[in-house]
This record gives structure tokens, C-alpha cells and sequence, in this order.
């Protein structure tokens, strides 16, 4: 089976006697989460079955003039899509968590401006690893044994004794940096970026000199360069310009790529989805047909500007900053999720869904562009999708 | 020395937990006995009783001043705290920490013994396909299997040490003596 856990989405797992197989503990957690957590649908705070529940769902929608859809990052395509219609019917404003992580990077990769490839190529063919800014060990517990550093790969079969380089670009050290064979800590990440470029160039750079050809060097002697950037890149740099000729000058020096560090198993999905359907990624507003930064959920929520939310698996009371969540429970709160969370606590409907990969079958797109494909386990509970088609149906 | 930002104190101090930890190693063990070379227990030196405790070829109530002397109570307690693990470890001297452990599969994949015995799963960083593999993850953390495979097992054994280096949590120690 597959664990969507995070963004490696692991298709190794195995359930042999209630004990799960190669999941690490976050897979582990979600797995066993799902088959022992016992929640029920709630409407306007009392407890009631799941298409009542459902129906009053429905009515709040179609009462709603300023309607927000939020979250869709852990379910499957089909899923998304329908939430895509949902919003598009309602004309009202959609966004997921890209828009405050890895958006940009992805908006990058699928308009070409940056070179990517997938985890399978990095594994069978890298020999030069950077993590910057973060820290996979914590986010992504398998993403450095199964895809980066650890495995023997069809050209790398040395493995990570001498034929990979693992090098981590951070504010501080971190158990992935203890990995590392270089650890760089930089105050500020664009400085260093144009170091890089300095140094590429032949220059002699203002700051990091010896770490900047140290890495340099090291690149230049590589044959197949991956970088992997996390919220610390996202979060340090304000122009991704920056960022793209920095890639641009090491492809001078050698075949290099970029995958970003999405947590969120679907997210590349969502903003692919949304991008073959009006060409934007997130923040969309399809009242008004564009999409703009204060179309994003933070910004709607900030200026109070909706009356009723769409949630599906997300749990934006415990994930956004105090002052913007605590506007949340202002808003009509409809939740999808799994399990009980801050948001199920305000929200106003609750639809208990099966999670992706274990109730729920279908597609996602991991965060390197390449397509899962999974099937349901048990078929007990109801799914993301057949509530979305339930409330597409009925507005 | 730069001043550390916020954040970077908090890692740091959350960090420590596994380097705080005391190693069980026969120097730590060496610090807590009485350290009189009485030679009652039949060794020569209280260090050469240490090393013998890290092996497992003696074991504590043999120490009979550490056991008898009211003022060695607290380091008797330290040390039945300190040799705890070792009733668990592997024939190897494999000590794991499940509490410690992540299940990232660092070890599983880096395992020499792993890569060989499976060609076709550990060592392109997948589950194990076959029941010869050494570690292997179940429930998210750690377990050891067929240790007699092992390259520290038996009379020839060699110091590998390729689970130890991937695992930053230090979730897998060997008992060294």
C-alpha cells in the first residue's frame, strides 16, 4: 500500500498482522490513526450522521455570497477537481498551502523556467546532493534513504560511501546536516546564492568564500547535480531570480536540477490541476478571474472577507499564525478530515473522510512531477470525493 | 563567537538530548566504581572489570564493595541505570533505542549486509523483500533479525560501523569492550 504521510508517498508499506512494515513514524501514526480513531459528523455543534451532516454542509454553501475553498493538499486528484468545479460554480475563491510554501518553485518548474526531475533519477543517477534550508530527516524521514543519499542507484552503485556527496545549506545544524558530509550556515541565504554565482563565474565573491568554492568545486567535479529547496530557501529569498541564474550558471557547470521540499502529498497536484484549468497555481478568485496574493486564504481571513470555508484535510487553526487563525471561527466552518483537530474543535460542520491511500483510492502527483497511483483498503467510510461530488451536485 | 538567534538556542538545547545521553562505554562505567583495584572480583584493575561488563563476560553484583558499602549506593543505582540496555542487545552487542528511533530506514538501507542479502529492496532504498536482511523496520522503528549474519558476529568479526554513522537520533549503539 502507499503511505501519504508526506510528500515521498512511499508505495513499500506493508500491513502484516496489524503491524505496519517500512513506514517510518509519521506514516506509522497516520496509518494506524486512521484505523483507530473514532469520529463523528457534527452539525451547528450537535452530533448527527454523515448526510445530514452533509445536507447542512450544502445549505451553508448556498447561503454563503463570499465562499472559500481551502486545504486539498492530501487528497487525490479527483478530489481537487471537483472542488476546482465546486469553486468555479459558486465563484468563489480557492487556495491550499502552496501559497505560503512551495507555490513559487512549483510555478517555476511547470513554466519551464527551471530545470527538475524526478526522485527515481536522483536515486539511480546523483552524485552531488544539496538540501538548503531544510530539514528532511524531521519532514521527510525516508526521502534521504530511499531517493538522495543512502541507496545504490543503476550508476551509482558505490552508494553514499564514495559516490555521493551530501551537502546542507542552513541556518543551523540539524540532524540532516549531521548526515552531510559539508554543512554551510549562512545568516543569509541570498547572499550566499550570489556568492555561488561569483564564484561560478570566476569572480572572487564579498562573503563565503572558502565554503562557496568548496562547493563549487565540488559541483564542477559532479555529473549529475540535484539542489532541494525548503521553506529556509523559500522563506530567505525575496527575488527568485536570484535563485533561477544561480541554477542557470551551475547547469554551465554540470547537468544540475531542482525539485522543491513539499510536505503535502498532493500539493503539486492541486496546483497542476488548477493550472490546466484558468493557468494560475493557487489564490485564485474565479469572481474576479485572477489570481493575486490577497486572494490567498491568509490574506481573505486577514481582512475578513469571507462568510463560509470550505476545509478538506487541512488544519489551518494550528498551522497559520494566532491573530489570522483566530478569524477563522468568524466564517461558517465546513471541515473534510480524518481525525479530530483545532479546526473540527470551531468548525460549524464536520464530515469525517477516509484518508488518502487507506479508505480513499486514486492519483496524486508527488512533489518531483511524477504520477501514484493507489487503491483503497477498506471502502468503510465516506470519501472526500463523494462528499465534493455530493455538494457540486446540489449547488 | 556570533550571538545565536532564538530559534538556534532551542534547536541546539532540543538537539542535545541524544548527545547528553551517557555512553555506555567501559571509560563511563570505569567513572562510577569504586575505582580501588581490590581485585575481589578476580580482575586485575576496576577498569579491566569495566570492560568486562561492556562484553557482558561479568556482570555487576560481582563488584561485592559496590554492592556491600552503603557509599557507593548512588553509583550502584547510576550504573544498574547505565546497564540497563545491554539485557536487550543483540549477540552483537546491538543496543536500540526504540524510543529514539524515527524509522527514517537510514540503517536498513546503509547496512552492508542488507544491500547484499537484497539486492533488489534494501539497496535501492526499499523495504526488505526477503527474510536474510539484518534490520528492518517495523511499527516505525528499528529491528534487528538473523544478527548471526552480522559483520561484528563471531570470532572473525570486523568493527563495521554502518548503522551507527546514519543514525543521527543514535538509536543503534554497540556495546564496545
Amino acid at each position: 500500500m502507499i503511505c501519504t504521510g508526506c510528500a515521498c508517498l512511499c508505495d513499500d508499506i506493508e500491513l502484516e498482522n496489524g503491524k505496519v512494515h517500512n513506514a517510518c513514524i509519521k506514516g506509522v501514526a497516520l496509518i494506524k490513526k486512521a484505523q483507530n480513531t473514532h469520529f463523528t459528523p457534527v452539525a451547528d455543534g450537535r452530533k448527527v450522521d454523515g448526510e445530514k451532516a452533509i445536507d447542512e454542509a450544502i445549505t451553508k454553501i448556498q447561503n454563503s455570497e463570499n465562499f472559500a475553498i481551502y486545504g486539498l493538499d492530501t487528497v487525490p486528484l479527483r478530489a481537487q477537481q471537483i472542488a476546482i468545479d465546486i469553486a468555479k460554480k459558486t465563484e468563489g475563491y480557492i487556495d491550499d498551502a502552496s501559497s505560503l510554501c512551495m507555490g513559487v518553485f512549483v510555478e517555476e518548474i511547470l513554466l519551464e523556467r527551471i530545470k527538475s526531475t524526478t526522485l527515481e533519477e536522483v536515486r539511480d543517477r546523483a552524485d552531488f546532493t544539496l538540501y538548503w534550508g531544510a530539514d528532511p530527516f524531521n519532514s521527510h524521514p525516508r526521502h534521504i534513504s530511499r531517493f538522495t543519499y543512502y541507496p545504490r542507484g543503476q550508476f551509482r552503485q558505490k552508494g553514499w560511501e564514495e559516490d555521493r556527496y551530501l551537502a546542507v545549506v542552513d541556518i543551523r545544524e540539524s540532524y540532516t546536516s549531521k548526515l552531510a558530509k559539508k554543512i554551510i550556515m549562512v545568516e543569509n541565504d541570498e547572499e550566499f546564492i550570489q556568492s555561488l554565482i561569483d564564484v561560478a563565474n570566476g569572480n572572487t565573491p564579498s562573503a563565503y568564500l572558502r565554503d562557496a568554492v568548496e562547493l563549487i568545486t565540488r559541483i564542477k567535479k559532479s555529473e549529475f547535480g540535484v539542489m532541494f529547496g525548503g521553506l529556509g530557501l523559500r522563506y530567505g529569498l525575496s527575488d527568485i531570480g536570484l535563485l533561477k541564474n544561480l541554477l542557470d550558471e551551475l547547469n554551465n557547470l554540470t547537468e544540475f536540477y531542482f525539485i522543491p521540499m513539499g510536505c503535502h502529498p498532493n500539493m503539486r497536484g492541486f496546483n497542476e490541476l488548477l493550472f490546466a484549468s484558468v493557468g494560475e497555481l493557487n489564490s485564485y478568485s474565479f469572481r474576479d478571474g485572477i489570481r493575486d496574493s490577497t486572494f490567498s486564504f491568509s490574506s481573505l481571513l486577514t481582512k475578513e472577507q469571507i462568510d463560509t470555508i470550505l476545509i478538506v484535510g487541512a488544519d489551518p487553526v494550528a498551522s497559520l499564525p494566532f491573530e489570522i487563525a483566530s478569524k477563522i471561527a468568524k466564517a461558517n466552518v465546513i471541515l473534510l478530515d480524518p481525525c479530530p483537530s483545532y479546526t473540527s474543535k470551531i468548525a460549524d460542520v464536520v464530515i469525517p473522510t477516509s484518508v488518502s491511500g487507506i479508505g480513499a483510492g486514486g492519483e496524486m502527483i508527488r512533489i518531483d512531477g511524477k504520477k501514484i497511483k493507489f487503491e483503497a483498503h477498506s471502502l468503510e467510510e465516506i470519501t472526500d470525493e463523494y462528499v465534493l461530488k455530493r455538494i457540486e451536485e446540489a449547488i | 563567537m556570533k550571538i545565536k538567534s532564538g530559534v538556534q538556542k532551542i534547536y541546539i538545547i532540543y538537539n542535545q538530548g541524544a548527545d547528553v545521553m551517557v555512553k555506555l562505554s567501559p571509560m563511563n562505567l570505569y567513572q562510577l566504581l569504586p575505582k580501588t583495584n581490590c581485585k575481589e572480583c578476580g580482575e586485575q584493575t576496576c577498569m579491566a572489570f569495566a570492560f568486562k561488563l561492556v562484553s557482558r563476560e561479568r556482570e555487576l553484583v560481582e563488584c561485592r564493595p559496590l554492592m556491600e558499602d552503603s557509599k557507593y549506593a548512588q553509583q550502584k543505582k547510576e550504573l544498574e541505570e547505565l546497564l540497563k540496555p545491554l539485557e536487550d542487545a543483540t549477540e552483537t552487542g546491538m543496543i536500540i533505542y526504540p524510543e529514539r528511533c524515527v524509522g527514517c530506514g537510514n540503517c536498513v538501507v546503509a547496512c552492508p549486509v542488507n544491500v547484499s542479502e537484497d539486492p533488489h529492496g534494501c539497496a535501492i532504498g526499499l523495504g526488505p523483500k526477503n527474510d536474510r536482511v539484518i534490520l528492518r523496520i517495523v511499527d516505525g522503528k528499528v529491528q534487528a533479525y538473523n544478527v548471526s549474519t552480522c559483520r561484528r558476529f563471531g570470532k572473525n568479526k570486523i568493527l563495521c560501523n554502518g548503522c551507527i554513522v546514519t543514525c543521527p537520533t543514535r538509536a543503534i549503539e554497540f556495546a564496545e569492550g
